[in-house]
């Protein structure tokens, strides 16, 4: 098991001369705060996820250096982008150095004939679609998270998209990135060898086994990505239904309809509708009849929109939805979309309200296995609130993950009242995570969509989804990262070191 | 005229259910007055570290600076949690907060703001809070050095030394005012701030001969001090208390019921910290001037006839914008000043915006002051414009001197509307 040695002044000096003292930071400060992410973790553990130091690097060879050094002294490496990550990708589980990449936010080049741009690793995607905006040009990675997220966490975790339906997901449109290995040695992973190049069929595709494995192969650094013309319409309609079944079968109805410029679609299910009924200040209240909601979303050329929209509004019609007008349907789609919003309190069984902190088990759930999974996902949400009056169901969303309909990400929200998990409450929330995980599985989906799998009771799974793929990942750990330095502990990646006892 | 009103937080009454009964807000070694802040703080701590999605962070005009996470608001309440842990002291954290404008961008992006803000009028209070940590690392006596030698200045001469080297005194607060012939005293009187009364005199000329135009009346101050919040802001609450009861007393004295104030600093002084300090007792008027201008206008009371050729975009100053929601006076005023091409960006896209002048910053960081000011004035260059309109004396120094490697002057409008008005200003706009 690799766990950081204490640094040594030679380490901190090596350190400073590879990216400048003052982008050492050795502070309490700097160190905790860069030791959690939004995921829920036990405060009073804090401590144990604190890194030795932090370092700011400004380049791709300022990070290959640090590599260097920190693989010479086997020292582990966590990378740090936004942090806005829900499966403690960025959270150091045996201290070492935090390689956090902010500073690389730079614009390198617009390339309006191809329609690329390249950027530094640690931009956010809003400021960047700020500086595209006068291009007419939009980078279409639509995360909850959009507004603090950064594109190299997008590749750390593989991200998913909002509007991936129609303009694909963090894998599809990074076309290519440079990436630091943890030997420092630094190498360009693409669809083939050019960086502007979206299909390829030249030599391995390893574009994805460099994105989505949370910071435990190295680190990317610079990469070219695909843009879109801005769109010039969104069209968001909201329908309400008397039960969860004709929702369910609507949403798969407007997914296979074919329409160009369909980007998504949202089910709410009976749980979820309850809960924005009784908690969220946002939601405007429909009659109680109402038991569940789905929602469409196109993009696209206004014409384009409008035919579609009308297409989908006769769909809707025909399947015994209620429109529920234009003013819910865009300012809704704006409060859940734009603002990534959850009302942040819950409720204790008696009712008292409690502040609480949103999170989301997501899984990639078929269609088919949606209506099952639901029911199974919240007894066993509602178990855990039976037994720890500080969990609270909030209910599920599922969302369409391609144009076709054939896989939705589907995330239980639970609140959490943080202040009060305490080691048996969170023993028992492992727990559920892992049971979630399993009806995942169990129906044939996969443990996580969007966030990753790296946490605590969930993870236990990854070999039972992966199956024989997960000793490949072994292999394939063990001879990138010779020292086990990546972001040691997540995956159950140790195992790739363990030798045979005789 | 605020878009959301700055309110205490529902929180510790709503969520209560023991949420402050839990034991956690133990001692841990920290001072009973910091005891008292972690108590009255953890729970408003606790509605950010909990959700901890840092919507504030990328709008921060220090974090697009550094780019360093512990600069960020979402870290300035996650010490809190951590000091409340036994994690942190205040000798930890303190440095961190000079990191700060105080420009509230990140209240307005918060997503406890923006969603429960349109129900609740919530607002996460995160200007609030730097305030109270940079007080309460004072009242440990743990000082940043650029601070503490600027709040004894203000205190010796009773006005902040804005002219670096060159002393400013009392005998010299109305030497902007020379042959004007404003009278001492009256039911209202015009309150001018340090950087306006000393440094950039053009400006309160400038109002004070609009107002004549006008035919409103209004006086000066017997004996006016420094209003007290740089002060505040810095943590240096006691001086900014005992600045406020004499300017009050000084007031009272001579009768007034009516304060102008020209600069988005004093207005937030006035508006906030007073009220604070003197709870019900305090029932002075505070009138904006640049809301005041405008409704003159809207009146046809002043009515500006001289072109003004120039093509300008106007800097939505973040005391005015982003902490009281005042933004469309200026436009109005700007849209009845004749002759001017306006390349205008809205107001939300300027929550990002900063001149970098604000809260102390220019003191404890000049360098990443320089830069928030640079920035700034590189989204304007992109507007291909020749002048930038603010109406903050303050962001006009740091901006002017951004300004002029870009080839972009920086106006006050105030000064704009006079010229139009045909008046002849006089007064500096620099020392």
């Amino acid at each position: 098991m690799t766990i950081a040695p204490e640094l040594s002044d030679q380490v901190v000096s090596e350190l400073a001369d590879a990216v400048g003292g003052q982008h050492v930071l050795t502070s309490k400060t700097a160190r905790y705060n860069r030791a959690r992410v939004p995921a829920p973790f036990p405060v009073h553990r804090w401590a144990e996820r604190v890194p030795d130091l932090v370092v700011m690097p400004a380049s791709t060879e300022e990070v290959a250096e640090v590599m260097r050094i920190a693989n010479a002294h086997r020292i582990p490496v966590v990378p740090r982008d936004g942090g806005t990550g829900l499966t403690d990708g960025a959270v150091p589980e045996r201290r070492g150095i935090i390689v956090d990449v902010k500073r690389m936010n730079d614009v390198k080049a617009i390339d309006t004939d191809n329609r690329t741009c390249t950027v530094g690793a640690g931009i956010n995607m809003l400021k960047l679609n700020e500086v595209l905006a006068p291009y007419g040009l939009l980078y279409p990675d639509d995360p909850a998270s959009y507004p603090c997220s950064l594109v190299g966490g997008r590749i750390g975790t593989s991200g998913w998209s909002l509007i991936g339906s129609r303009y694909g997901h963090s894998r599809d449109l990074v076309l290519s990135f440079s990436f630091v290995l943890p030997t420092g040695r630094v190498i360009r992973v693409g669809d083939g060898g050019g960086p502007k190049v979206s299909k390829s069929s030249t030599g391995y595709q390893l574009k994805h086994l460099f994105m989505g494995h949370q910071g435990t192969l190295g680190i990317a650094t610079e990469a070219t990505l695909k843009l879109i013309p801005k769109p010039e319409a969104e069209l968001s309609p909201f329908w309400a239904f008397p039960d969860y079944d004709s929702a369910h079968q609507c949403v798969q109805k407007l997914a296979h309809a074919g329409v160009a410029t369909f980007a998504g679609a949202v089910l709410f299910d009976e749980w979820k509708v309850d809960y924005l009924r009784r908690d969220d200040e946002a939601y405007i209240p429909q009659p109680a009849d109402v038991r569940a909601l789905v929602c469409a979303v196109a993009y696209g050329n206004a014409d384009e929109v409008r035919a579609g929209g009308k297409r989908f509004m006769r769909i809707a019609r025909d399947a015994g939805a209620r429109y529920l007008g234009d003013e819910i349907s865009q300012g809704d789609w704006a409060a859940r979309h734009d603002r990534y919003a959850t009302p942040l309190h819950g409720r204790t069984r008696a009712g008292q309200v409690v502040p609480m902190s949103w999170h989301c088990e997501d899984s990639a759930i078929n269609w088919t296995d949606l209506p099952q999974v639901r029911l199974e996902w919240h007894r066993i949400a509602d178990d855990l609130r039976r037994r720890f009056d500080m969990f609270d169901d909030w209910g599920i969303f599922a969302y369409t993950s391609a144009a076709t309909g054939v896989d939705y990400l589907t995330e239980i929200d639970i609140g959490i009242w943080e202040q009060e998990l305490d080691d048996e409450s969170w023993t028992a929330w492992v727990q559920a995570k892992k049971d979630i995980a399993e009806v995942a599985v169990r129906h044939g989906g996969s443990i996580s969509a969007c966030h990753g799998a790296c946490r605590d009771g969930e993870v236990d799974l990854v070999p039972v989804e992966l199956g024989g793929a997960f000793d490949v990942m072994l292999d394939v750990k063990r001879a990138v990262d010779p020292n086990n330095i990546m972001n040691p502990g997540k995956y159950l990646l140790d195992r790739a070191y363990e030798t045979e006892v005789e | 005229m605020t878009d959301v009103p700055p309110r205490q937080s529902p929180a510790p009454e709503e969520q209560a259910g023991g949420a402050a009964d839990t034991g956690h807000n133990g001692g841990n070694g920290h001072s009973p007055v910091t005891v008292e802040f972690l108590s009255e703080w953890r729970n408003a701590a606790y509605n950010c570290y909990s959700s901890g999605h840092k919507f504030c962070r990328e709008v921060c005009p220090v974090m697009q600076v550094t780019r360093n996470e512990n600069h960020t608001p979402t870290a300035f309440h996650a010490n809190v949690v951590a000091m409340e842990q036994g994690e942190l002291t205040v000798e930890d954290v303190a440095e961190d907060y000079v990191n700060c404008t105080q420009c509230g961008a990140c209240e307005l992006r918060c997503p406890n703001t923006l969603f429960t803000g349109d129900f609740y009028r919530f607002r996460t209070r995160t200007v609030d809070l730097v305030k109270r940590m940079r007080a309460l690392a004072v009242d440990n006596g743990v000082h940043q050095p650029g601070y503490q030698r600027w709040n004894e200045l203000t205190d010796e001469r009773s006005h902040e030394p804005v002219l670096g080297d060159t002393p400013v005194s009392q005998e010299h607060v109305r030497d902007w005012a020379g042959g004007l012939d404003i009278p001492i005293g009256g039911e209202t009187v015009l309150f001018v701030d340090c950087e306006a009364a000393f440094y950039r005199t053009s400006l309160p000329r400038a109002v004070a001969q609009i107002l004549r135009r006008a035919g409103y009346e209004f006086g000066l101050m017997t004996e006016q001090w420094c209003c007290g919040g740089p002060a505040a802001e810095m943590g240096y609450r006691d001086q900014a208390r005992r600045f406020a009861e004499h300017n009050l007393a000084d007031w009272r004295a001579a009768g007034v019921r009516r304060v102008l104030v020209l600069d988005p600093h004093d207005y937030i002084t006035f508006t906030e910290d007073y009220p604070e300090f003197f709870g019900d007792d305090f029932d002075i008027e505070i009138v904006l001037v640049v809301e005041l201008l405008a409704q003159l206008i809207a009146e046809g009371r002043l009515t500006p006839t001289v072109p003004i050729e120039r093509t300008i975009t106007y800097h939505d100053p973040c005391r005015l914008n982003k902490r009281k929601g005042v933004w469309q006076e200026p436009r109005q005023i700007l849209g009845a000043i004749p002759g001017l091409t306006f390349h205008d960006v809205d107001r939300v896209t300027q929550w990002s915006y900063c001149s970098g002048a604000g809260a102390g910053l220019p003191i404890e960081r000049p360098e990443i002051a320089r830069k928030i000011s640079e920035n700034r004035m590189d989204e304007a260059a992109q507007l291909e414009v020749d002048t930038l309109v603010s109406a903050c004396p303050w962001s006009e120094r740091p901006l002017a001197e951004a300004g002029q490697d870009r080839a972009i002057d920086v106006v006050d409008i105030h000064e704009l509307l006079a010229e139009s008005l045909g008046i002849d200003v006089g007064g500096r706009t620099r020392a």
